[in-house]
C-alpha cells in the first residue's frame, strides 16, 4: 500500500514550510516514526517522521523547495 | 535544551540525600610567626600602614560631615559619606591578594576597597609602568595638579595621586577620577583595577559576573571581585548573578572554553543592612556563607572568614583566587567585620545597642593588628606613632589639595551649560568587523542561510502582490543577516538570553546561528533578566562586546536597574573613560494579553545613556542593528512580534545582500504627501500607509508617512519641513498614550514648529488601560478606521463621516476618570 507523506500543519500562521534536507533517499527502508525530513519554517526546523514502516517509493518534493501545508512530500511504500 | 544531555527518569526517580559542601567559618588558624617570615616585617607594617590610611580617610569625611572641618580645613561637604571605618581589615586583606590584573566592583560604601586595592596595585606595579598609567589619565593633568600642589617621587607620588583622584572625585571636582561625575559612591580607576563602585545595593555582582565572562573569554588574565554587603543577599539580582556564574553548561557543554566563571562574590558582612540587622532579623541565613549551598554542589566554595584580621581576609581570598584560575569559580566568601561608623552620617545608631558596639570596639582591626605587631615586635610605639604622622599628614595634604579650586578645580556647568549632556554618549562606532571568529563550521553550510539566499530581496512580485515570508527576505530575517556579520567577523562580541541557542530566541531570529558557533558565543541563559543585562554590562565594561535579548519588552521590569542605572549610566558616569556597547532586543508582543503585548519604548527613552530604535521594515531593521551593534553606547533594540515575517514593501531595489549601517536617529519618508503627516513608531506604519491609500482614494488627502525608526537620537528636521508642508500632524503608535514617545515628539514639534501648524499635533495611541487577548486587540491598537476617524474627523471636518473606528470616547473625561 501507498502511504503518502504529507506536510504537517506547524502552527496556525504557516501556510508553507521548506524541505531543508531529505534524510532518507528513494529505495531506502524506514520505520514508522523514523526521522526521514527536515523542514523549515520562518521561525523553526523540525524532523519529520516517517507515517509508517515500509520503503520510500518516491520523493516528490526536492529539497530545497517550498510546500504547502498538506502537499504530498514522498510516497511510502508498505509492500 | 542541549539535546546531548539526557534528563534521565531512572536516575531522577533515585532515591537519594543531597550533600552539601561543606562551608568553614573561621578556619583561618596561620601561627603569626610563619606569616612573618613568609612576608616579611615590611610587608606587614605596609597592612597596618593601609588601614590607617583608609582609618584616616574615612575619619577626614566623618570630621567634615560632622562639624563642616577636618584638622583645621573649613569644608562643607555635600555629597554622601558611606564610610567603612571598621572593615578595613576585609578591603586590605582582600587587596593583599589580588594581583594589579585582578578587577574589583565595589558598592556604595567602598572607598576603602578602592583605597586599599590601589595602594596594593601601587606597591606591586613598578615605578614606569606607574608613571605611564598616571601620564596618561587625563592627558596628565591630574597627575601635574598633585605634583604641583602635593608632590612626593616614585611611589609616594603615586598614592598621592591615588588619594587625591579619589578625594577630588569625592568632593565632585573636574580633576577627580571619574571628572566628578561619579562622586562618593561611584569612584573608580580602572588603570588600578578599580572598577564601578555601585550605588545600588548589589549592583555590581551581576556585573563583576559579565566582567569575569569577558576575562574568561579573552584570557586576559586575572579574577573579578563583586564587592557587596550583607544586606545585598536580599537582592534578587544578587542571586541571579550568582546562579549566572554558576552555570552547569560552563562545565558540561563549553568544549575548549570549559570552567566556571572567575568571579568572587565578597561581602562584607558588617552585619546590618543600613538598620536592619541580617543576622537575626531580616534573612533567615544564620551565616551568610550558606547561601553559598544553594548555589552549585560546590556550595561556591564558600567560607565565612574573619574580617578583622586582614591576614586571614588575604588567605581566604588567595585561595579563592587560585581555585577561580584553575576554572572552579565562581567562589563565595562572607567576611565579617563590624561597621564602627554609622550606614551614613545621619545615622544615630537607633537599631544598635551601646552595648553591642562596646563588645566590637575590642574587635578593631586596626587596634587588633598593632597589638600584634608591637607584641612580636615588628613595630616599636615610636615606630607606630610616627607612621599615624606620616599617615595624617599625608591625608591632611591631600585635603587642603582637594578643598582648593586651584588644585581640584570646580566642574563648572555654569560656564558651559551642556557639559554633562556631552558625557552621555561617545556617538563613536567601531569600523566594519573583519576579524574571523572560529566557527563550528561554515556558515554557508547552515540551513537558515541557504535558505535566505534563495529568497527574493524585495518583497513584492512584479504585479505588486506581496510574496510570503518563505519568499522574501523578512525582518527577522535582516536582523539575523546583522548578526550574522558581526558574530562572524567580531570575536569579542557574544549574544545570549533565554532561548537563544537552539531555539533561535524564541521568535527565531537566531534560529541556524547555533549550528556555526560555539557555546562561548552564543548560549541559553538562566531566566534572569537581572543578570542578563548586568553581565552584559560588566562583559562591556571590560572589553567585550555584547548583544543580548529579553524575549519579551514586557521583562523590562526585571531588569530594570540593569537597564535603568548600570546599562544607561557608566558612560557618563565615568566622564567617557568607559564604554558599554551593549545592544539589549527587546520584542514587543502581541496576542499575549496584558503582560505580554506592551511597548514600553518610552520607559527607556526616558532614560538619559540609552539609544532606543524601533524599525519596522527589514530593510531598516538590518541596517539599524548593524549600526546598534558597531555603536560604543548602549542601544535598546526594539521589534514587533507582528512585524517578523513583514517582507520588504518601501524599497524596490530590496534588502542589501551586502553589509551596511544606517544612521541611527534618522526618521524616514516611507511615503510622500501634502496635506497631512503621520508620523509613525513601530508597526503603525503599516496601519498609517493603509489608511494613506484610503485617504488618496476616498477622501482626495494625500498623507504623508514619516516611520520614526528611531526614537534616541531623534533628528526632528524631517518632521518639521513635512509639517511646514503639510502643517498637520497625526502622531501614531501602539504605546498607550499617557507619557508615551509620541506624547513627547507630539510636544515637542509643537514647539517647534509651532507657526506652521494648522492644528495641533494629535497623538493616537493606545489607550490607558490593558492590553486585552488576542479577540479584542483590534479594540486597543490604533487601526486603520482610527487613523482615518482623526484624520477625517479633526483635521479635515469638513471630510468627515461616520466615525469607523472603536474610540468613541471623550479624552478629557477620561482623564478625569484616570484612564
Amino acid at each position: 500500500m501507498d502511504i503518502p507523506l504529507l506536510m504537517p500543519q506547524l502552527g496556525n500562521e504557516t501556510t508553507e514550510a521548506e524541505l531543508t534536507e531529505w534524510l532518507k533517499a528513494v529505495g531506502d527502508a524506514v520505520t514508522e516514526g523514523e526521522q526521514i525530513l527536515v523542514v523549515t519554517t520562518t521561525k523553526l526546523s523540525m524532523e519529520i517522521e516517517a507515517p509508517a514502516s515500509g520503503t520510500i517509493k518516491e520523493i516528490v518534493v526536492p529539497e530545497g523547495d517550498l510546500a504547502e501545508i498538506g502537499a504530498t512530500l514522498a510516497i511510502i511504500s508498505t509492500e | 535544551m542541549p539535546k546531548e544531555i539526557i534528563v534521565d527518569p531512572d536516575l531522577m526517580r533515585q532515591k537519594a540525600t543531597l550533600a552539601f559542601a561543606e562551608i568553614p567559618v573561621n578556619a583561618y588558624a596561620t601561627p603569626f610567626a610563619e606569616e612573618r617570615a613568609r612576608r616579611g616585617d615590611a610587608a606587614l607594617r605596609e597592612i597596618l600602614r593601609h588601614m590607617l590610611i583608609i582609618r584616616a580617610f574615612e575619619s577626614m569625611l566623618a570630621s567634615f560631615k560632622a562639624t563642616g572641618s577636618y584638622a583645621g580645613i573649613s569644608f562643607n561637604y555635600k555629597g554622601p559619606a558611606h564610610l567603612s571605618i571598621g572593615q578595613e581589615g576585609a578591603a586590605v586583606g582582600a587587596a593583599l591578594a589580588l594581583k594589579p590584573e585582578d578587577h574589583i566592583f565595589g558598592s556604595h560604601r567602598s572607598h576603602g576597597e578602592f583605597i586599599a586595592k590601589g595602594l596594593s596595585t601601587i606597591a606591586q606595579l613598578d615605578e614606569p609602568a606607574l608613571n605611564a598609567i598616571m601620564a596618561e589619565h587625563q592627558d596628565g593633568g591630574l597627575l601635574r595638579s598633585v605634583q604641583q600642589h602635593i608632590g612626593g617621587e616614585g611611589k609616594a607620588l603615586a598614592e598621592n595621586f591615588l588619594l587625591f583622584g579619589l578625594l577630588a572625585e569625592i568632593f565632585m571636582r573636574a580633576n577627580g577620577f571619574n571628572g566628578g561625575m561619579g562622586g562618593s559612591m561611584h569612584a573608580f580607576f580602572p588603570p588600578f583595577g578599580a572598577f564601578p563602585n555601585n550605588a545600588i545595593v548589589g549592583g555590581s555582582a551581576g556585573i563583576a559576573t559579565g566582567a569575569a565572562l569577558r576575562k574568561k573569554l579573552s584570557g586576559s588574565g586575572g579574577i573579578t571581585v563583586a564587592n557587596s554587603g550583607d544586606g545585598s543577599t536580599g537582592c534578587g539580582p544578587v542571586w541571579e548573578a550568582m546562579n549566572f556564574a554558576a552555570m552547569a553548561q560552563l562545565d558540561t557543554l563549553w568544549g575548549d572554553k570549559k570552567g566556571g566563571l572567575p568571579v568572587l562574590f565578597f561581602f562584607n558582612n558588617n552585619f546590618y543592612a543600613m538598620g536592619g540587622q541580617t543576622i537575626g532579623e531580616t534573612m533567615g541565613w544564620d551565616r551568610l556563607s550558606r547561601i553559598g549551598a544553594a548555589i552549585n554542589p560546590a556550595s561556591m566554595h564558600a567560607e565565612t572568614v574573619n574580617g578583622t584580621n586582614p591576614l586571614a581576609v588575604a588567605d581566604a581570598v588567595a585561595r579563592k583566587r587560585a581555585l577561580l584560575l584553575e576554572g572552579k569559580g565562581p567562589a563565595l566568601l562572607d567576611v565579617e567585620c563590624y561597621r564602627i561608623s554609622g550606614h551614613s552620617t545621619t545615622d544615630t545608631n537607633v537599631y544598635r545597642s551601646r552595648e553591642e558596639m562596646q563588645l566590637w570596639e575590642a574587635h578593631d582591626p586596626i587596634v587588633l593588628f598593632e597589638r600584634a605587631l608591637l607584641d612580636e615586635g615588628v613595630l616599636t610605639e615610636d615606630s607606630l606613632a610616627a607612621m599615624r604622622d606620616t599617615v595624617a599628614a599625608q591625608i591632611k595634604a591631600i585635603t587642603s589639595a582637594a578643598v582648593d579650586p586651584a588644585a581640584a578645580p570646580i566642574v563648572d556647568v555654569r560656564a558651559d551649560p551642556t557639559l554633562i549632556g556631552r558625557l552621555m554618549f561617545s556617538n563613536a562606532e567601531i569600523p566594519v568587523p573583519e576579524t574571523p571568529a572560529p566557527l563550528l563550521a561554515a556558515p554557508e553550510t547552515s540551513a537558515r542561510i541557504r535558505q535566505n539566499a534563495k529568497k527574493a530581496r524585495f518583497g513584492l512580485s512584479e504585479s505588486g502582490e506581496k510574496l510570503s515570508a518563505m519568499r522574501a527576505i523578512t525582518l527577522r530575517d535582516g536582523l539575523f543577516e546583522s548578526v550574522l556579520h558581526h558574530m562572524v567577523n567580531d570575536p569579542s562580541l557574544i549574544a545570549y538570553g533565554e532561548e537563544c541557542r537552539e531555539w533561535g530566541g524564541a521568535f527565531g531570529v537566531y534560529r541556524g546561528l547555533s549550528d556555526i558557533l560555539p557555546y562561548d558565543r552564543l548560549f541559553n541563559s538562566p531566566i534572569s533578566e537581572a543578570a542578563i543585562v548586568a553581565t552584559a554590562v560588566g562583559h562591556a565594561l571590560e572589553g567585550g562586546r555584547s548583544l543580548v535579548e529579553l524575549m519579551y519588552g514586557d521583562f523590562i521590569g526585571r531588569a530594570g536597574d540593569e537597564i535603568f542605572n548600570q546599562m544607561a549610566k557608566w558612560q557618563s558616569m565615568s566622564a567617557g573613560a568607559l564604554k558599554v556597547p551593549v545592544v539589549l532586543r527587546c520584542s514587543i508582543g502581541s496576542k499575549y494579553g496584558a503582560q505580554h503585548s506592551q511597548d514600553w519604548s518610552a520607559l527607556v527613552a526616558h532614560i538619559p545613556g540609552l539609544k532606543v530604535l524601533y524599525p519596522a521594515t527589514p530593510y531598516d531593521a538590518k541596517g539599524l542593528l548593524a549600526s546598534a551593534l558597531s555603536s560604543e553606547d548602549p542601544v535598546v533594540f526594539f521589534e514587533s512580534q507582528r512585524l517578523y515575517d513583514v517582507v520588504e514593501q518601501f524599497r524596490t531595489e530590496g534588502v542589501p545582500t551586502d553589509y551596511y549601517r544606517i544612521p541611527m536617529g534618522e526618521p524616514d519618508i516611507k511615503r510622500v504627501g501634502s496635506d497631512v503627516t503621520i508620523l509613525t513608531i513601530g508597526p503603525s506604519l503599516y496601519s498609517a500607509i493603509a489608511a494613506a491609500e484610503q485617504l488618496e482614494t476616498h477622501h482626495g488627502l494625500s498623507a504623508e508617512i514619516i516611520d520614526a525608526r528611531s526614537l534616541v537620537p531623534f533628528n526632528y528636521d524631517t518632521v518639521l519641513e513635512s509639517v511646514k508642508k503639510t502643517g498637520r500632524i497625526l502622531l501614531v503608535s501602539e504605546a498607550s498614550e499617557r507619557g508615551s514617545f509620541a506624547m513627547t515628539l507630539s510636544a515637542n514639534i509643537a514647539r517647534f514648529a509651532f507657526g506652521d501648524l494648522k492644528a495641533a499635533p494629535r497623538v493616537l495611541g493606545s489607550p490607558n488601560w490593558i492590553v486585552p487577548g488576542a479577540e479584542m486587540e483590534t479594540t486597543y491598537f490604533p487601526q486603520v478606521e482610527d487613523i482615518l476617524d482623526v484624520v477625517t474627523g479633526e483635521f479635515f471636518p469638513e471630510k468627515r463621516s461616520n466615525r469607523r473606528g472603536v474610540r468613541d470616547w471623550n479624552d478629557l473625561d477620561l482623564a478625569r476618570r484616570a484612564l
